[in-house]
């Protein structure tokens, strides 16, 4: 039953065919999501290498019609409130499609560093709740328009070290327990920053390694169930620290394989569950990392095709498994 | 994002299902298009409060609804109230966001409305014994209320636990961190494995003991008592045994940690292949090598020898880590170079 190839021209006509379920409730009750699920299904496409499959010029005018105006920044959707984590997906899918000059950076710039709190933590939009999650939108989207000298870094630091628990994890405020998903924003912003010293990274990838069951998923917090997309919180986090041996690839690679879709394509969270492109996205991502033959490499810090942070001179000293031939 | 089931479904069954979705497709967009061009053009009436509500009840994720109707209430209907009716207004707010937490716990919008809705109460009169803020001070203290009910549905969901320690700290009347351990005493022996009320408990223990100091001595050998029977009541649990790793800390007694490598070799003659067991004797082991040097060294050094041996035998997704740790792989030796030139050095 479970598959054992990633079924690569299947999850490419299943990205391709998102956009046409507008007969289906749930895609407009997910509109507050478009923007970040363009930047998934370009993401999941760049990895299995059909960036083409989606075309460039159709998803780049989508992203500008999500400019809000009286913010600086982007929504999810045309007439949703600019937002940081839809403006770090625009970012994300313009520098993709190599289109960032279509950006007002000087404004983006102005939009994000306003959300940033005395703490040094940002804010997800103008009433938005405060979040390491936004800290990392904010550093990645600076970091990829050049602007990163505009952030008081120090400040920015001082916030997610607050964070940080005696597991070696973080979490999403002062206090918060550790997950795998703040982890992952944590690790990463620190990286960019070139901070990794803020990091017991010990301790920490010992604690990420006890996240795989016994199955081969990945859990986000002790007890908890396995689901795909923790593959790619842990992996480039793992990568970021170049501890990927420290978990079972194959065992990781083989549960990834079994949330496959075999009829219809996509990824879902755990075996014979509903797919979404989301999972989509962060499955192939983590296959990318563990060296899954014939996919492109992912950078993990970026959550981007490693060829377009290495072309802006971004990448930083991570370790993904070596691409298998077969 | 997490979705359910996969069900398969035969085209004719998608294509009722799409008919039936038709009207209520129709209806959603119609309602979208109407509240956004309200907002267009800054609507900021009771009529536009309502309109908000129902399409939140459609879709509490729609962040840019939760702005206006904040909106809509900042600029539109607290200029023309007095604070009785602001904290009317906002009373029927709370109302509304407990309705729909309860259907959507995980929702990130609803929690942080909820916010902003208790920190808008306005500080009310002195109450006839002298209280003041009395209108704050009842909603607040009711806040906890809510959210325990929340973790009583489930004892995990992160949203309820951060918004727990957010309402612990603005509270005009401030809890006793004491009650608070209490109740995470409550979770854990409710549930072992729930590690949020283990996480929580190391950081009400951390601040209390901070402030109390000389009496956190007891203290401490009460919480390895209370850790201990989560260890022995299921060692292949690992909530408590992460716990049990905070409260060892970095091993500077010395006392403390030989009572517990001996407490944990004791459960490990009764359970000889438990990986915790395992892990967590290397563990200490590694922090005693560390702490002290002495002519026990030796000893105990082979022994984390043996015992990461036996680790990758029954922990083989771990193995590498395993072999890592032991100096079996002389390309990453830096981080444990103490502790292999222990090894080397004895050898
Ligand atoms: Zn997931």
């Amino acid at each position: 039953m479970a598959e054992s190839q990633l079924l690569i021209p299947l999850h490419v006509s299943y990205i391709k065919s998102l956009g046409d379920s507008k007969d289906d409730l749930a895609y407009h009750m997910t509109a507050h999501l478009r923007m970040n699920a363009i930047y998934w299904g370009l993401t999941a496409l760049c990895t299995m290498g059909h960036k083409d499959a989606l075309d460039r010029v159709e998803v780049i005018d989508f992203v500008l019609s999500c400019w809000d105006d009286e913010a600086g920044g982007f929504g999810a959707h045309p007439d949703h409130d600019a937002h940081i984590h839809s403006t770090l997906s625009a970012i994300q899918i313009l520098l993709t499609h190599d289109a960032l000059d279509k950006v007002d950076i000087d404004r983006v710039t102005r939009f994000i560093l306003s959300l940033q709190k005395p703490s040094g933590v940002f804010a997800g939009d103008e009433f938005g709740e405060t979040d390491t999650r936004f800290s990392y939108c904010a550093i990645s989207a600076l970091s990829l328009l050049g602007r990163l000298s505009d952030l008081d870094v120090e400040k920015t630091v001082s916030y997610i070290r607050q964070c940080r628990n005696f597991d070696g994890g973080f979490g999403n405020t002062i206090g918060a327990e550790s997950h795998a998903a703040q982890v992952f924003v944590c690790v990463a912003a620190l990286a960019i920053l070139d901070r990794l010293e803020e990091v017991d990274q010990q301790t920490l990838c010992w604690w990420l390694a006890e996240r795989q069951l016994p199955n081969g998923g990945l859990n986000g917090r002790p007890e908890k169930l396995e689901d795909v997309c923790y593959s790619f919180w842990i992996l480039s986090s793992l990568s970021i620290m170049r501890k990927v041996p420290w978990i079972d690839a194959d065992k990781l690679t083989a549960f990834i394989l079994s949330c496959q879709d075999p009829e219809s394509g996509g990824i879902a969270d755990r075996p014979g569950d509903a797919v979404d492109v989301f999972h989509t996205c962060f499955g192939t991502a983590g296959l990318s990392l563990l060296g899954y033959p014939g996919l492109v490499d992912l950078d993990p810090v970026y959550c981007m095709p490693a060829s377009v942070i290495e072309a802006k001179g971004l990448r930083k000293d991570w370790q993904a498994l070596h691409r298998r031939l077969s | 994002m997490h979705s359910g089931k996969r069900v398969r479904q035969t085209p004719a069954a998608i294509e009722a299902r799409k008919q039936r979705e038709k009207s209520k497709i129709q209806d959603y967009l119609a309602l979208t298009r109407e509240v956004t061009s309200r907002k267009k053009s800054r609507d900021f009436s009771t009529e536009a409060l309502d309109l908000t509500q129902t399409l939140l009840q459609l879709n509490p994720e729609f962040y840019t609804i939760w702005n206006y109707r904040r909106n809509i209430l900042l600029h539109g209907l607290f200029p023309n109230s007095s604070p009785e009716g602001i904290n009317d207004l906002l009373s029927s707010e709370l109302s509304m966001t407990t309705a729909a937490l309860k259907a959507n716990p995980k929702v990130y919008g609803i929690w942080n409305y909820r916010r902003w809705c208790l920190e808008n109460v306005p500080d009310g009169p002195e109450t006839e014994d002298g209280l003041s803020h009395s209108w704050k001070k009842a909603k607040w203290d009711r806040e906890l209320y809510v959210v325990e009910r929340m973790l009583d549905a489930d004892g995990r969901n992160f949203h309820a636990w951060n918004y727990r320690r957010y309402v612990l700290a603005m509270m005009p009347t401030r809890r006793p961190e004491a009650s608070e351990l209490a109740y995470t005493t409550r979770k854990i022996e409710a549930n072992f494995s729930n590690f949020s009320a283990w996480h929580q408990r190391s950081k009400i223990l951390s601040s209390l003991w901070n402030d109390v100091g000389t009496s956190a001595i007891s203290s401490r050998e009460d919480e390895f008592e209370f850790v201990r029977n989560a260890l022995y009541t299921d060692p292949d649990d690992q909530s408590a045994w992460i716990y049990h790793r905070w409260l060892v800390g970095s091993g500077q007694e010395r006392q403390t940690l030989e009572r517990e490598i001996g407490s944990i070799e004791e459960l490990l003659k009764e359970q000889p292949d438990s990986k915790w067991c395992l892990e967590s004797l290397v563990h200490y082991q590694r922090l005693l090598l560390r702490n002290n040097r002495d002519e026990n060294s030796k000893e105990t050094a082979q022994k984390c020898l043996g015992f990461l041996l036996m680790l990758q035998e029954i922990d083989p997704a771990r193995r590498s880590r395993y072999k890592e740790i032991g100096g079996g792989n002389s390309r990453t030796k830096h981080s444990m170079i103490s502790y292999h030139s222990y090894l080397l050095f004895f050898r």
